[in-house]
């Protein structure tokens, strides 16, 4: 009885918090379309999230381009089809590695970094001031960043695709012996608008999700030290499960035959 | 006038606001005291509209406050509440930072910051890089900026050494006389409140215990009163330990 009465409870909690976040995004959206727009706010967080993640984007990008050649290559080794290295990983990237590694690296570094900032703004009274201020802090906060990190986060998805490949070609050419001239045109081939078009959408939809939970965990997140804490990883392990959670349902979305 | 009627406000069980009457005169200077805990931070928040009352409502001039009244008020916060990610002009002129009076923001922010004791050369600084009194001196700054009718202070004075709490007291006592504005100030240092009040409201257990004016205080024999303005222990306050 009293495993049911928990089980109950855990339940409406859970459906209470998906009914704020839900009112959260609902709020989000009315003011995006309401004035003022705050211009500056906007271009801070557009360098914020999306300029000064291209490093990490990068990164990891390259790094798993190179790691994907490799593997398929000794996958496809097992039924004498190394020559598909080009084509697995231009796909493998577009479809699948490039926007989620992007949406992942985006909610460690964005996500967490909006979280605490907005927490320790509540905590030092600065929302409240705000409101003092005539401004509401939703429309000051949370609309410049989640505008931004929908435009930005699939500029990074598209720099992080190419990256990847090119990390796969990196590795191909000067490790697996691959043919450079048509290791591209074999990637160039094989891609299709809708991988493209799909790996830019889903930057849209994680970029948006990264930033909405950051700024809802911030701006709820309780007063003091541990809040911030507590409010800066929900938002990133939030964060995170959303994205992959989206990604299952673009790709579905997508790629469902 | 700003009334407030049977206000009530509860945090789950914590019932921190029992029924709070309350009116303020235009242009007076009030100063609510009262021992940590009590809900003068409360108070004043549920004045301002941050917080929503349980019960009980908050009248300007006899009408329900409406968003506009944000735009005229100013307040500085305990801890000054400055934005870190911007410099202190745009702090001060933040209300300017749009519209038409854009322009002549930083100018006018200059011009403020001079009006607290602060020279040219703190404008272009960030929050971060001043002291915690002069921290005080930008928020004061940012409250007074846009003129305001009523004006709200939050402990003025906390964290800072007597020296810049008397510069602090005699500013906001000087920016409220000037300017003819409505300030109300919670605090619980007693010089501040001196310096301060033109009458001074006790809050105890969610309730305005006393008021009276400065001269009413000096005599009055209420034990609350005396046992909190005195700093004794023993008495019928019983602190939260």
């Amino acid at each position: 009885m009293r495993f049911l009465a928990a089980l109950g409870a855990a339940v409406l909690a859970a459906l209470a918090s998906i009914g704020r976040f839900s009112m959260f995004i609902a709020h989000t959206f009315a003011r995006a379309v309401r004035r003022p727009f705050y211009a500056a706010a906007f271009g801070k967080a557009l360098l914020q999230i999306g300029f000064f993640s291209l490093p990490v984007v990068g990164l990891t990008a390259l790094f798993t381009g190179g790691a994907l050649a490799l593997q398929i290559y000794a996958g496809g080794s097992r039924f004498s089809a190394e020559a598909v290295v080009p084509q697995i990983v231009a796909i493998g990237v577009v479809r699948e590695l490039g926007p989620v590694l992007v949406g992942l690296m985006v909610a460690a570094r964005v996500t967490s970094s909006i979280a605490a900032e907005l927490a320790t703004m509540k905590v030092t009274e600065q929302i409240d001031a705000l409101h003092t201020l005539s401004t509401d802090p939703m429309q000051y906060l949370t609309v410049p960043r989640v505008f931004a990190a929908t435009l930005v986060v699939p500029l990074l998805v598209a720099v992080g695709d190419t990256i990847g490949i090119f990390g796969g070609y990196l590795i191909s050419t000067l490790r697996l012996d691959f043919n450079p001239a048509s290791y591209l045109q074999n990637t160039v081939d094989f891609l299709e608008m809708r991988d493209i078009i799909s790996s830019l959408v889903k930057g849209a939809v994680f970029g948006t999700i990264a930033a909405l939970v950051g700024c809802y965990y911030g701006l709820n997140s309780d007063r003091g030290a541990i809040g911030v804490g507590v409010a800066t990883k929900g938002a990133v392990v939030a964060a995170s499960v959303l994205i992959l959670a989206a990604n299952f349902v673009l790709t579905e979305a997508f790629f469902s035959t | 006038m700003i009334s407030v009627t049977d206000l009530h406000l509860s945090f789950g069980q914590n019932a921190v606001l029992r029924g709070v009457d309350l009116e303020i005169a235009q242009g007076e200077s009030l100063v609510i005291i009262g021992g940590s805990g009590s809900g003068k931070s409360v108070l004043i928040k549920t004045i301002l509209g941050l917080l929503t009352p349980d019960e009980g409502q908050v009248t300007i001039n006899g009408t329900p406050r409406t968003a506009a009244f944000m735009s005229s008020i100013g307040m500085l916060f305990q801890g000054a509440a400055l934005f870190d990610s911007l410099p202190v002009w745009q702090n001060v002129a933040f209300r300017d930072l749009r519209g038409p009076k854009r322009q002549d923001a930083r100018a006018h922010a200059v011009k403020v910051l001079a009006e607290v004791g602060l020279g040219p050369d703190v404008a272009d600084k960030y929050p971060g890089e001043l002291s915690g009194g002069m921290q005080k001196r930008v928020g004061l700054a940012r409250a007074i900026a846009a003129d305001p009718d009523v004006l709200f202070f939050d402990e003025p004075t906390t964290g800072l050494d007597p020296m810049m709490a008397g510069v602090i007291n005699a500013l906001i006592r000087r920016v409220a006389t000037d300017r003819g504005a409505t300030a109300i100030t919670i605090t619980h240092d007693m010089a501040s409140m001196h310096a301060i009040a033109d009458r001074v409201a006790m809050i105890h257990e969610g309730r305005i215990h006393w008021q009276g004016t400065l001269a009413e205080l000096e005599t009055s024999d209420d034990p609350h009163l005396r046992q909190f303005t005195s700093g004794g222990a023993d008495g019928p306050i019983q602190p939260h330990w």
